[in-house]
């Protein structure tokens, strides 16, 4: 399928030959070759931190591969460069659709290339071009005069592949485009796909759900660990097989070693019925004292709500956190704390620390009441404080006055679970916490995490990566869509397991 | 290894990150050293000017007197913008606060003080509950403070000033001297000591700065939002209470028309020593600095019998300088 190089006619669409991405301590892409044909639905599949993402973004041009060549239609594309590849039709639709609500559905599809008569924009003109292009998509009832922030979701992404295609696209590259779809919308989006692929557009759709993989795609490529493991299977091929393909990657970390002696204590969290809709419905766990509770789940499934609505960061639509015995006041933050759950998330730069402040201010603003000394911050023990629990991590550099936005990933983690430490919390959560962390990093936290569990704490691990569920849980909930699908055992659990669990059904295709 | 986009972007911004931080660095320590020499270049080009009477006691205590007003409320802003807010209703408050003391102490000190201290107080928790609470934009919601305020100050003296020439204690505040040192200056000093305390030393300092840096990160840590920013509308409220009785002492009346302004001036203040726009960067020193850098540059101008124009304009060349000093490195 490669020796189309010389031959410009044969060229396939697109074709991308060993492509790495180095990123400092992380390899996103490892070499991964990919080719589209005109008129060919090519889906692409892998778990979470395949590649997938920095793959599209290399061929957008958003990102600058390290090596590897992209070529559209035989001639290479020039790196980092969106403007040339958007220039040569390779049209882009993100998760995140980036549609500007306040603006028309005719505006949003001429945003940046405007048709203009003298000066000022040819509003007619644009109109009647976005019915055409609309109706090209078999979806002339989309007003071109409406708001787009008024149109249901489905609307909005037949919006987002029009604009494409005001641009002359001829490769038409979507992000998990059904994510946000019920399933007869996702029909429809079959239906516009399908009239693309007859006028010779090339397609490449990323999808979590393996039953519309199979539906709508002429072939599939798997990618695993920034690798093409699998290129272009056929699409009947069955899911259990893709999942083989997916999972198994190779791991450079050690996980702790299980400690027998680690006896998980009286239940701590009790968690019933918790619900904040859609993103999270009906949701019940308990975890005891000394225990890693993993939630696993796909990217979008719900598990950061989860651990929000539990940290009383968000305020759900129903059901119940307890510790201890007492129930928390839903939506209080600070109640929750006061109670022992300390949370640290995700985003741990803009939801978690003051890149701006020192180490010694980012440990002890949760809990800077018991440095009064007569009203007045007793700063001496506070820096002693911090510094104390700082060192008990192993936080590098080993100076409290550092700032926190010099620090590594890793420390700058460190940072977060020092402050939970300091004010004794009895129970952790755990947002991707190896998240932007590099290997060697990474192993530690894991030590640090069986650490802090041995000391009688209640974990809760939310992680995108399976492996990391697997090798340091007691137990696992799998969710999907908000839901939860599976409880595993910590110890037996494999990776396909859990990612058999995460990736959702369709109840009417499951079959094949 | 990672998650799909985000470990990489993270990575990515994580060295990208300390080329700015140590930039920003720099540019934080130039402006705060900018400002102290600025007050030097100032005062070494007053004396020079004007070798007799610029660079005494009396006129330094001088400068300090006519300052003292809008330096007491230029604290309180100190506290609403390390949130990241404004206060554009300051003067007006100021007025209608005055007059309040007015109406209920018109013969006595002590009700007009507690008249106008309250006021001030109410007309900030107002502010602060519609920002709070309401959730107005801090802009909006004192625009509307702005206007209302002046309204009410006019209709409740019906557009009279109230003579204040029986209260010995207000008048005394606003122009006596305790061992030479005007009084009004000595609670400029006292509040900007406190505020200064208060913004670095304690718990509740620590909280507003928080919310100011990163709100999300402050309401992850337990810190309870509302309150705090409620607070400091109130706590701006009271220091323009605090600057009426100076006020209204010096003038031996209570205007409704006073403090016309004085919002602009307040903010310059703040801004130029240092504190951020954007919440979560603030300086009771530096605030203190810009104040005494205006009160000067008008004292010697005055001195040197230049058009009030001219200090206009200079007053605004000294904001644009400023402000060049602080954006952010692009």
């Amino acid at each position: 399928m490669s020796d189309g190089v010389s031959d410009a006619a044969g060229a396939p669409l697109l074709a991308v030959r060993g492509l790495v991405k180095d990123y400092p301590g992380v390899r996103a892409l490892d070499g991964v070759d990919f080719t589209v044909t005109a008129g060919q639905v090519h889906c692409l599949v892998g778990q979470n931190g395949a590649g997938k993402s920095t793959l599209i973004k290399c061929i957008a041009g958003l990102v600058t591969p390290t090596a590897g060549e992209i070529a559209v239609d035989g001639a290479p594309l020039p790196p980092g460069d969106p403007a040339a590849a958007l220039a040569r039709g390779v049209a882009t639709i993100y998760q995140e659709l980036d549609l500007v609500d306040d603006l028309t559905v005719a505006d949003n599809l001429f945003l940046g290339h405007e048709q203009r008569r003298g000066p000022l924009l040819d509003r007619p003109g644009m109109r009647r071009e976005a019915t055409a292009v609309l109706d090209r998509l078999d979806h002339a009832s989309i007003p071109p005069r409406a708001l787009v922030g008024g149109l249901p979701p489905a609307a909005k992404q037949v919006v987002s592949i029009a604009r494409a295609l005001t641009r002359q696209a001829r490769l038409l590259i979507m992000d998990e485009p059904s994510a946000v779809l019920g399933s007869h919308e996702v029909e429809t989006l079959f239906g516009v796909v399908r009239r693309l692929t007859a006028e010779g557009v090339g397609v490449v759709y990323i999808s979590h759900r393996l039953e519309e993989v199979a539906a709508i795609g002429d072939v599939i490529t798997v990618l695993r660990d920034g690798r093409t493991v699998a290129a272009s299977l056929d699409p009947a091929t069955g899911r259990s097989t893709l999942i083989t393909a997916m999972v198994g990657r190779q791991f450079a970390e050690a996980f702790p070693d299980r400690d027998p002696d680690r006896r998980p204590g009286p239940v701590v969290l009790r968690v019933e019925g918790l619900s904040r809709r859609p993103a999270v419905r009906d949701v019940s766990f308990e975890v005891r004292e000394g225990e890693i509770l993993g939630i696993g789940g796909l990217v979008g499934a719900g598990r950061t709500e989860i651990l929000r609505l539990v940290a009383g960061v968000d305020r759900p639509d129903a059901g119940t956190v307890a510790v201890g015995d007492h129930p928390l006041p839903p939506g209080r933050a600070d109640a929750a704390i006061r109670a022992g759950v300390g949370l640290a998330p995700e985003e741990r730069k803009a939801q978690g620390l003051w890149p701006g402040w020192d180490l010694v201010r980012n440990v002890t603003v949760a809990d800077l009441r018991r440095f009064r000394r007569r009203g007045l911050l007793d700063r001496r023990a506070e820096r002693a404080e911090a510094r104390r629990h700082l060192r008990s991590l192993q936080t590098t550099p080993d100076d409290p006055e550092r700032l926190v936005s010099e620090l590594s990933g890793g420390n700058q983690q460190k940072v977060v679970l020092a402050r939970w430490l300091l004010r004794n919390c009895r129970v952790l959560l755990l947002d991707e916490p190896t998240r932007g962390v590099d290997v060697g990093a990474k192993a530690e936290i894991y030590r640090l995490i069986h650490r802090l569990a041995a000391a009688g704490l209640a974990v809760v691990l939310v992680s995108s990566e399976l492996a990391e569920l697997a090798g340091l849980c007691d137990r696992i909930l799998v969710v999907a869509d908000g839901r939860t699908t599976a409880v595993l055992d910590g110890a037996t659990a494999t990776e396909a397991d859990l990612l058999a669990h995460a990736l959702p059904h369709d109840e009417e295709a499951t079959k094949a | 290894m990672s998650t799909d986009v985000s470990p990489p972007a993270d990575v990515a911004a994580e060295t990208a990150a300390t080329a700015p931080t140590a930039r920003a660095w720099r540019r934080i320590q130039m402006q705060e050293a900018a400002l102290p020499v600025v007050v030097i270049l100032l005062l070494v080009a007053g004396t020079i000017a004007d070798r007799e009477q610029f660079l005494t006691r009396d006129n330094m205590l001088t400068v300090l007197t006519q300052a003292s007003v809008t330096g007491v409320v230029a604290v309180g802003m100190t506290f609403v913008i390390a949130t990241g807010g404004i206060d554009l209703s300051v003067g007006s408050m100021l007025a209608a606060a005055a007059i309040a003391g007015g109406l209920v102490g018109e013969q006595q000190s002590l009700p007009f003080m507690l008249g106008a201290l309250g006021f001030g107080l109410l007309l900030g928790l107002v502010n602060g509950v519609a920002i709070a609470y309401g959730r107005i934009v801090p802009f909006i919601a004192t625009l509307a403070m702005f206007a209302g305020a002046r309204g009410l100050a006019l209709w409740m003296s019906d557009k009279t000033p109230i003579s204040l020439l029986d209260l010995d204690v207000v008048r005394d505040l606003g122009r006596g001297r305790v061992a030479g040192i005007p009084n009004a200056a000595i609670v400029f000093v006292l509040v900007t000591v406190g505020g200064w305390i208060l913004l670095n030393r304690t718990r509740y300092g620590r909280h507003v700065i928080a919310v100011g840096g990163n709100r999300e990160a402050a309401r992850m840590a337990g810190i309870r939002l509302r309150p705090i920013v409620t607070s400091v509308y109130a706590l701006s409220g009271l220091c323009v209470g605090i600057a009426a009785v100076l006020l209204s002492g010096r003038l031996g009346s209570a205007s409704p028309v006073a403090g016309n302004l004085l919002e602009l001036d307040a903010i310059a203040a703040v801004v130029i020593g240092g504190t951020s726009l954007a919440g979560g960067r603030a300086t009771i020193t530096g605030t203190f600095l810009g104040v005494i850098t205006f009160g000067l540059l008008f004292n010697l101008l005055n001195l040197l019998d230049m058009p009030t124009e001219l200090q206009q304009l200079s007053k605004g060349v000294i904001i644009l300088a400023a402000a060049a000093l602080q954006r952010r490195d692009g």
